[in-house]
């Protein structure tokens, strides 16, 4: 019986191609759309927060207490060298680098700029967080002297890779000292405040330059998957400043729960306005054919039977709609995953906004998982009205009626 | 035809209710939506200009570009006498802007410091206004400082304290001086509170050997509407190859840039809501066209031709369009104009996104009579093209095969 009522059900969700038809490319291109949106959304952010972490924050970062807000060298870790041994024999703890940042006053020939000077490990950054994919110009190295600049920075200064550049600063005794420094690389972290603002040289000259020892540093950055260790660290070294990345970052997590909260708004609209459009065609196609189910009930069919030849119906064309939204959607979201929308011609715009010119997507399953449930559950709420309809119906009168 | 589409509207409530409840709410949530995006966009630039950017700027040219002393405006008199003779300018003031290190007892900071008219500047940017404590500057101010509050606090530095600042002179010799902090001053944008201060040319241009220099005029003008006209009088008075005037157009290009992108990705979403709409209308159409295409084989037997045809379709989505739009309309355009002058407030946004430029936790809307027109027209359209489907599916048929469809 089940495979009759299915043959049937099958055969009658094409007795009106064009109306099955256009519903499905109705399903199908919104579904797409909505699958692209989230996935160039969801993969601006991801790519800002990965960012952010690799060049910045990592996943917990540690301070000297007081540090984040005074910003000043006076206030940093006096063991850190100690602590990333401990932290480097903690299992859950992939990578830690030490860093020590300073502001000042950056100056060429012609302009000058705020800028943070940072002292980096090249080597140790590249395991921590591929440094050198920041690579815009230039070599990956400290040559003499040698210091990598941020994009914004660059721009400011007029500075190009071989472009001399002076940076002053207060050191650790509270004399003003200057230093020369030689552009060899360009960055772009997309993180906002580095890229105007920073000058990375070598950990140990610097050290060198602000009159800190060895062992010092402003901040030791930790990569780890364990959400939990950070409670962990947090008591572990409770004289110090220890920082989550969102705690570091709150507009990333702003910017996370308002792509959520933005998403499921646009989902909960999109599959409104769809469950509206199936409706239609299915309440449609119910009422044409008001006289064959009153004669099918007059026959002796039981109402459940129709009932589940009805709900088929409204299953097949939803998931046609889905099948075809869902490959769409897939092809739309691999090309934004790899070829991104190109926004080239706003390039400084998008820098400005710690964005890349080219914009990339991500694909998740949920995406295809919860549309599939939403597309059902709105094909099967759709046919709850006509099935009333039919319940009441009086087959004898239905039959008589003159269509 | 008209009257006849109007029974139809009447005849097939199902489809005339469905197309003037999604037709009212799209046009509802596209105008409301667009104000909110050009609102927000527009409070931007316009608390940034008001700041301290003007909404002209002369500079010499390469200044921008290359920078450096040789690059300063020369004759600063000459320019301004010629200035006072432009329609449309309200208000302008030298400004000599130099990069330096300000030093406090127990901090130093890198710090742009500039020399302004402080008169002349009450009328052009809000400055004076973002005072906190203290008091303003005066031409008879002398070394005193009036410096932003991120900067005061970096530098652990009270209302009368002082601080040393280094840097270079006009001429490239190195200035020094000490300076008091009379005034501080909060203008919401994170980065310039933290960065700047500013003291008296009066006193500055003996420090800097600036007089009669100028790092570049700022220009107020009367209405910012015209400031494209108002630039090009300028760039014919003042009639010189080494001079350049720049809109706020050109100084703000990257933030104006970043607004389109913004608007690129606002529109992208929309028109997701936009088209699920129009197929839904399309659908409700093509569903009561293809009930009625015995009607139309019968019309067209007795003498209607096909554009009579269309223009019954295009007459019954006109009349439904137009209803819901004339509701819609008002509603929207009530909510623009209350939000333009009581504008949403969300605590924290300023603080949260203070890197990227925004000093207020307001988000205004923009109420624009020509952005609301467009808004309409774009529903109109999409409700129009709705109709093709259905109309060439009827044409499909020929009149007696129309009349005889089951």
């Amino acid at each position: 019986m089940f495979r009759l009522i299915l043959k049937m059900a099958w055969k009658n969700s094409f007795a009106r191609p064009s109306r099955t038809l256009l519903l499905v490319v109705m399903i199908a291109v919104s579904m797409s759309m909505m699958l692209g949106i989230q996935g160039l959304y969801d993969g601006m952010a991801m790519n800002m927060a990965d960012k952010n972490k690799r060049s910045d924050s990592g996943d917990i970062s540690i301070f000297a207490k007081d540090y984040r807000i005074n910003r000043d060298i006076s206030y940093r870790i006096k063991n850190a060298d100690e602590i990333r041994g401990e932290l480097n024999n903690t299992p859950e703890v992939e990578a830690v680098v030490l860093r020590v940042s300073a502001d000042g006053l950056a100056s060429t020939a012609r302009k000058s700029s705020f800028a943070q000077i940072r002292g980096i490990d090249l080597q140790e950054e590249e395991n921590f967080g591929a440094f050198s994919e920041f690579l815009k110009q230039g070599k990956m190295e400290f040559g003499k002297r040698g210091a990598i600049v941020g994009i914004e920075l660059a721009k400011t200064l007029k500075l190009k890779v071989g472009s001399k550049v002076v940076f002053s600063t207060q050191d650790s005794n509270g004399e003003i000292n200057s230093m020369a420094l030689k552009v060899d690389a360009i960055v772009q972290t997309t993180n906002i405040v580095l890229d105007t603002s920073a000058i990375y040289i070598d950990l140990e000259k610097l050290r060198t330059f602000l009159g800190l020892m060895s062992h010092e540093a402003t901040q030791i950055v930790i990569k780890t998957e364990n959400i939990k260790l950070y409670e962990r660290l947090k008591s572990r070294y409770s004289s110090l400043d220890v920082k989550s990345f969102f705690e570091l970052q709150p507009m990333m997590k702003m910017m996370e729960e308002m792509m959520v909260i933005f998403n499921s708004i646009t989902f909960f609209i999109v599959m409104s306005v769809v469950f509206v459009g199936i409706f239609g065609v299915m309440y449609v196609s119910v009422l044409d054919r008001i006289r064959e189910f009153g004669i099918m009930l007059s026959i002796g069919m039981q109402y459940k039977y129709i009932r589940l030849q009805i709900f088929l119906e409204a299953i097949v064309v939803g998931l046609l709609g889905f099948l075809s939204g869902a490959v769409l959607g897939l092809f739309l979201l691999i090309y934004l995953k790899d070829y991104g929308l190109d926004f080239s011609a706003f390039a400084d715009a998008l820098e400005m906004w710690g964005y890349e010119t080219i914009i990339h997507g991500t694909i998740k399953l949920s995406y295809f998982t919860t549309t599939f449930l939403a597309i059902m559950s709105a094909s099967v709420l759709s046919v709850l009205i006509p099935l009333r309809k039919i319940k009441k119906l009086n087959p004898i009168e239905v039959i008589k009626a003159d269509k | 035809m008209f009257s006849l589409a109007l029974k139809n509207i009447l005849f097939y409530k199902g489809r005339s209710i469905t197309t003037f409840v999604l037709t009212f709410l799209s046009t509802i949530l596209f105008v409301v939506y667009v104000s909110m995006m050009d609102g927000s966009h527009k409070s931007m630039l316009e608390n940034t200009l008001k700041i301290y950017t003007g909404a002209i700027e002369i500079y010499h040219k390469d200044y921008r570009d290359i920078g450096g002393n040789e690059y300063l405006i020369q004759d600063v008199k000459t320019i301004t006498d010629k200035l006072l003779h432009v329609e449309g300018i309200e208000a302008f003031t030298a400004r000599y802007e130099t990069y330096g290190l300000l030093s406090s007892a127990e901090n130093s900071a890198a710090s742009m410091v500039a020399g302004i008219e402080p008169d002349k500047e009450k009328a052009i940017s809000s400055i004076s206004l973002a005072l906190k404590e203290g008091a303003f500057l005066s031409d008879d101010s002398g070394s005193c400082l009036y410096m932003g509050e991120g900067l005061v606090q970096k530098l652990k530095l009270k209302l009368g304290g002082e601080v040393a600042f280094v840097g270079g002179a006009s001429d490239n010799s190195f200035a020094a001086d000490i300076f008091k902090v009379c005034g501080i001053f909060k203008t919401g944008s994170f980065e310039f509170d933290l960065s700047t201060s500013f003291v008296s040319r009066s006193y500055f241009d003996k420090l800097m050997l600036s007089q009669n220099k100028a790092s570049y005029i700022t220009v107020k003008v009367d209405n910012l509407e015209h400031v494209d006209t108002i630039n090009k009088k300028i760039v014919q008075t003042l009639d010189s190859e080494k001079l350049e005037s720049l809109t706020w157009k050109t100084l703000m290009k990257t933030m104006v840039e970043a607004m389109e992108v913004d608007s690129i990705f606002g529109y992208i979403s929309l028109s997701l809501f936009l088209i699920v709409i129009f197929f839904v209308i399309m659908i409700y159409g093509f569903i009561n066209v293809s009930s009625r295409i015995k009607e139309f084989g019968v019309l067209r037997c007795i003498g209607l031709c096909n554009s009579n045809i269309f223009s019954l379709l295009f007459y019954e989505i006109f009349i439904l369009s137009t209803l819901a739009i004339l509701l819609a309309t008002p509603i929207a355009g009530t909510i623009c104009y209350y939000y333009s002058l009581n504008p949403i407030v969300i605590e924290g946004i300023a603080e949260m996104y203070k890197d990227y430029g925004i000093v207020s936790d307001e988000i205004p809307f923009d109420f624009d009579i020509f952005t609301i027109t467009w808004n309409l027209a774009v529903i109109y359209g999409l409700n129009f093209l709705s109709i093709l489907y259905p109309y060439v599916y009827i044409n499909s048929f020929r009149p007696i095969e129309a009349t005889k469809h089951v």
